[in-house]
């Protein structure tokens, strides 16, 4: 393709862009009036009756069906716990087969968001806050309304695993590449995969310096940076028994990748000059000089094999999905399968869920939700409809888990300590979103109420619309601190989301 | 495993090449700390309370995320290696420090500390050279997990240790602590405020406030301290029980107003950066101001982390260094005859290389210069012993740097023992494991 090709072609997506532009900035508030129309009309919505009441036995305990729901999803939406009661073990094959699920609802919601669609050669065409606000926009209404909702786990559980901050460099331009052609291709796919294409993810490039890994002469010294990060995050773990020698060796052999920075903007390429192409002893390894760009995939198979590897992805899927206490003998069995496997992703998950640990009561509600969770469970426990627009991502950002904002490589943290300054944000939201007083996100609580045929009555409370959010009937203090309240009608269904019960996970 | 064997020799060595006369003994604690030592100090000191309401004073933490390059902040100008390693990157003009003592090395300033400069020169900051953790793990995660923690590295691990070093200073007060006697600036919750009896993380104070559109904010209070108190979860139990009294006291306080009121009657004599760490300590002094009962507070300063094109004088550490002087003058000039009650420390993971890398930044190193600002403790120095620096061939088990001759612990203990009149016993209480050495009291 000639250059003067190129630049004509340049200008004329240029002006394109910029018709798109004014067309979608005159005409928004119509469009998202049909769209959530259409998405409601495609199944978003609360059904005429739900029948399951989130109670097994006594009540005391968390219902299994309901535990599952809220670890292989952002949370029940209305409807959802009675369609897996009604499938038994098919809905998680379901859910394992992505492709198999009609997801046209949610497609609807999110395909407003025209920059995500460009390729990365042409997204420096938007202004950053357009792709910041855009990108978070779709994360958010993806979790809220796809049906796919295990891929969605798994997406963000991959987004803090490889976590790349837009806030660093071009990242902004590059992470909605990273994220389709990397995360949500093999988010249930090999983990081989996914490490190899972070590895060559322009964005990774950026975030970790290894696009700036050069080694051109005698004395040059690599960067160490994506190197570090790709052994001590990325696979083996911290204390996986790699060296600095290690680390080091890594970054000799990942040296020379390099990124177009003018036409084909973003794309990477491999500059045999700026690589050093001696012979490299990584973990025990040798590999041989003269590699070239082939190095990468030799320092990927020596990592799959390494059981490090296979411990430590084994040990953060069993703790996302079952316990932050994984049982060693679960993570041992995962950490089998994936050796089994070469890095197979879904026989981890199958065996995860199907385990004693998950389903243990003592396992049931002990997760503590992440800002991200929480407002994503909130939103689709009441049906609600939105365009997850400007207020919703300020929310997000208040609470500190702004989407692909997290400033280093080892992404938002899975603990609860972190998070637990974040409780009077979330009253304040739960409280909002039951007053229906967020802008762009209302809720139908008489709906629902009909739907569970529910009144805020005491009795009804607590023993539908309570179980109904929680998955059990309230214990003698939760009952208490309900019947002593002032509040009333959706003020005490506000508490409910406030409570500690609605916290956990 | 034979790997630690190796890893504790390779402290040793580094030490007693590097130590020279004194510096030796300052040196064992790292390789020798834990240990049985510390029983006995610890039965003897479990009686022992500190009596946080006896004084005003309080502890400000600022920490550098990511690793600062604290050799081109405090700059070795007079040593050539440095020059050398750095053909890039050095900090040629550097403002030189008046020096303390006769014959101390003649130290720079990076140019962008230029505010903290008449600081150092009225004797109220000092820096502390080589300090570090005996962490050879590299990780930030780990290296910064073990300094909230107060922790020490053994046997290739992290030692697990309960709470954070801030949180077991407050358990041990005589007293009840106020809600806003431990507050984290920013979202997130500092580790090493963990286990303090109360702990308030804030973004700014004007966002403090529970927002019931429909109903009456007591009757919204009411029924979550209901419910958080009958929960089972302490963990979650005690943040709420944090949030509730913290959402009491700043209304009590009529904090915004206050604030706005100062700034009116100050004028702006004082600039804080439009930064998270600006305004954080725009917020913190706020809090000091209104004699809320602070005792401690945490703030953190992100991007250190220069693997790539670090610049010199100018570029993008210039950017962070800029960010914190500014900050860090403005928040002790706003606190005024205050700032002899308020120390602050700025703290980071870990140092970097001393050479530059081929992308002209710098790779993860061991030990870094800190910085100890206000309060009581004596400043117009640079304490601790310069280490060199010395060619890295990389190929080792632990990535190097500048030398630690000063165990971060040590220096930490010294400070609060200054802030807060604490008797010594409390070091292996605050510090599991330390043997406890002076710092402050050094020649520089």
């Amino acid at each position: 393709m000639s250059d003067s090709k190129t630049v004509r072609e340049e200008i004329s997506r240029r002006r394109m862009l910029y018709v798109l532009a004014c067309f979608y900035g005159a005409s928004l508030t119509g469009c998202e009036l049909v769209r959530s129309s259409i998405s409601q009309n495609l199944g978003h919505r609360i059904p005429d009756s739900i029948k399951s009441s989130g109670i097994v036995g006594s009540g005391r305990e968390v219902d299994l069906d309901f535990h599952t729901l809220s670890r292989i999803s952002f949370g029940p939406f209305p409807g959802d716990l009675d369609r897996l009661k009604a499938m038994g073990a098919s809905y998680l094959e379901e859910q394992l087969h992505p492709d198999s699920i009609d997801d046209k609802a949610a497609d609807v919601r999110v395909r407003r968001f025209e920059s995500l669609e460009f390729d990365m050669h042409n997204m420096h065409e938007f202004k950053k806050e357009v792709l910041r606000s855009d990108m978070a926009r779709f994360t958010m209404l993806k979790a809220i309304y796809s049906r796919r909702q295990l891929l969605e786990c798994l997406v963000e559980f991959w987004s803090d695993h490889f976590n790349i901050s837009i806030d660093k460099g071009d990242c902004i331009y590059l992470k909605p590449a990273d994220q389709n052609n990397v995360i949500r291709k093999h988010a249930l796919g090999n983990f081989r995969d996914l490490v190899l294409g972070s590895a060559r993810s322009p964005a990774m490039l950026i975030y970790l310096d290894g696009k700036d890994n050069h080694v051109s002469k005698a004395g040059d010294r690599p960067n160490e940076n994506y190197a570090r990060e790709l052994l001590e995050l990325h696979t083996m773990g911290v204390y996986g028994g790699y060296t600095q020698q290690d680390v080091y060796e890594v970054a000799r052999a990942l040296s020379g990748f390099k990124l177009h920075d003018r036409y084909r903007r973003g794309e990477v390429y491999f500059d045999r000059s700026c690589h050093d192409d001696g012979p490299k002893k990584i973990l025990g390894h040798v590999i041989a000089g003269g590699g070239g760009e082939g190095d990468l995939e030799q320092v990927i198979d020596i990592l799959m094999k390494h059981p490090s590897t296979a411990h430590y992805v084994a040990y953060k899927l069993s703790r996302y999905f079952v316990s932050d206490n994984p049982d060693p003998q679960l993570v041992k069995e995962l950490a089998d399968t994936f050796k089994e496997t070469k890095g197979e992703i879904k026989p981890m998950l199958r065996q995860a869920l199907a385990s004693d640990q998950f389903k243990s009561s003592l396992s049931r509600a002990t997760k503590f939700k992440r800002p991200f969770r929480f407002m994503v469970s909130s939103i689709r426990a009441l049906a609600g409809d939105t365009n997850a627009g400007a207020p919703l991502v300020r929310y997000l950002e208040r609470m500190g888990q702004p989407v692909f904002q997290y400033p280093t490589p080892d992404g938002y943290p899975m603990e609860s300590q972190p998070w637990m300054g974040t409780l009077l944000w979330r009253w304040n939201f739960a409280m909002a979103l039951c007053a229906n007083k967020i802008e762009s996100l209302s809720v139908d609580l008489p709906r629902l109420g009909e739907a569970l045929n529910a009144d805020y009555s005491p009795p009804k409370f607590q023993n539908k619309i309570f179980p109904y959010l929680v998955g059990r009937l309230p214990d003698e203090g939760e009952r208490q601190a309900f019947s002593e309240s002032k509040l009333k009608e959706q003020e005490l269904l506000a508490m409910i989301l406030c409570s500690p019960a609605f916290q956990m996970h | 495993m034979p790997e630690n064997t190796k890893n504790s020799k390779d402290i040793k060595n580094t030490k007693d090449t590097a130590g020279k006369g004194k510096q030796q003994a300052q040196s064992q604690p790292l390789s020798e700390s834990g240990g049985q030592q510390t029983r006995p100090g610890g039965r003897a000191a479990a009686a022992l309370t500190v009596d946080f309401a006896a004084s005003e004073h309080c502890l400000v933490v600022i920490f550098l995320r990511g690793g600062a390059d604290t050799l081109n902040m405090l700059v070795p100008s007079f040593d050539d290696d440095y020059h050398r390693f750095r053909p890039t990157i050095a900090i040629g003009k550097s403002l030189p420090l008046p020096a303390s003592a006769p014959g101390a090395l003649a130290y720079g300033l990076h140019p962008q500390l230029a505010p903290l400069l008449p600081l150092y020169e009225s004797g109220e900051l000092s820096f502390v050279q080589a300090v570090g953790t005996d962490n050879l793990s590299g990780s930030h995660f780990e290296a910064q997990d073990q300094m909230e923690h107060g922790s020490t590295f053994k046997g290739g691990h992290v030692e697990p240790v309960s709470g954070g070093y801030l949180g077991r200073l407050l358990a041990l007060s005589s007293g009840p602590l106020g809600p806003l006697s431990a507050v984290s600036m920013g979202t997130n919750v500092a580790e090493s405020l963990r286990g303090a009896p109360s702990i308030a993380a804030l973004s700014g104070i004007d966002e403090v406030v529970l927002e019931a559109p429909t109903a009456e904010t007591a009757a919204v209070s009411a029924t979550l301290a209901k419910l958080y108190g009958a929960c089972s979860n302490k963990e979650l139990a005690g943040a709420a029980t944090s949030t509730l009294q913290m959402l009491e006291r700043i209304k009590a306080l009529g904090l915004r107003q206050q604030q706005e009121n100062l700034r009116k009657l100050k004028g702006a004599n004082w600039q804080y950066p439009d930064s998270e760490l600006g305004q954080g300590l725009r917020d913190l002094c706020g809090l000091i101001k209104a004699r809320v009962g602070l005792k401690v507070a945490c703030i953190d300063s992100d991007g250190w982390d220069t693997h790539f094109v670090q610049g010199n004088e100018e570029g993008l550490q210039a950017g962070f260094i800029r960010d914190l002087g500014n900050s860090l003058r403005a928040f002790q000039d706003d606190l005024g005859p205050l700032r002899k009650q308020v120390t602050t420390v700025v703290l980071t993971e870990f140092g970097r290389r001393v050479y530059q890398n081929s992308s002209l930044g710098t790779d993860h190193g061991r030990g870094f210069a800190a910085i100890i600002c206000g309060g009581a403790i004596k400043g117009g120095r640079v304490v601790g012993v310069y280490p060199g620096l010395k060619e890295d061939p990389s190929l080792t088990l632990a990535p190097t740097g500048l030398s630690v001759l000063i165990d971060y612990r040590d220096l930490l203990f010294d400070v609060m023992k200054q802030t807060f009149s604490i008797d010594e016993r409390l070091a292996a209480v605050v510090f599991p494991g330390i043997r406890y050495k002076q710092i402050l009291s050094l020649p520089g």
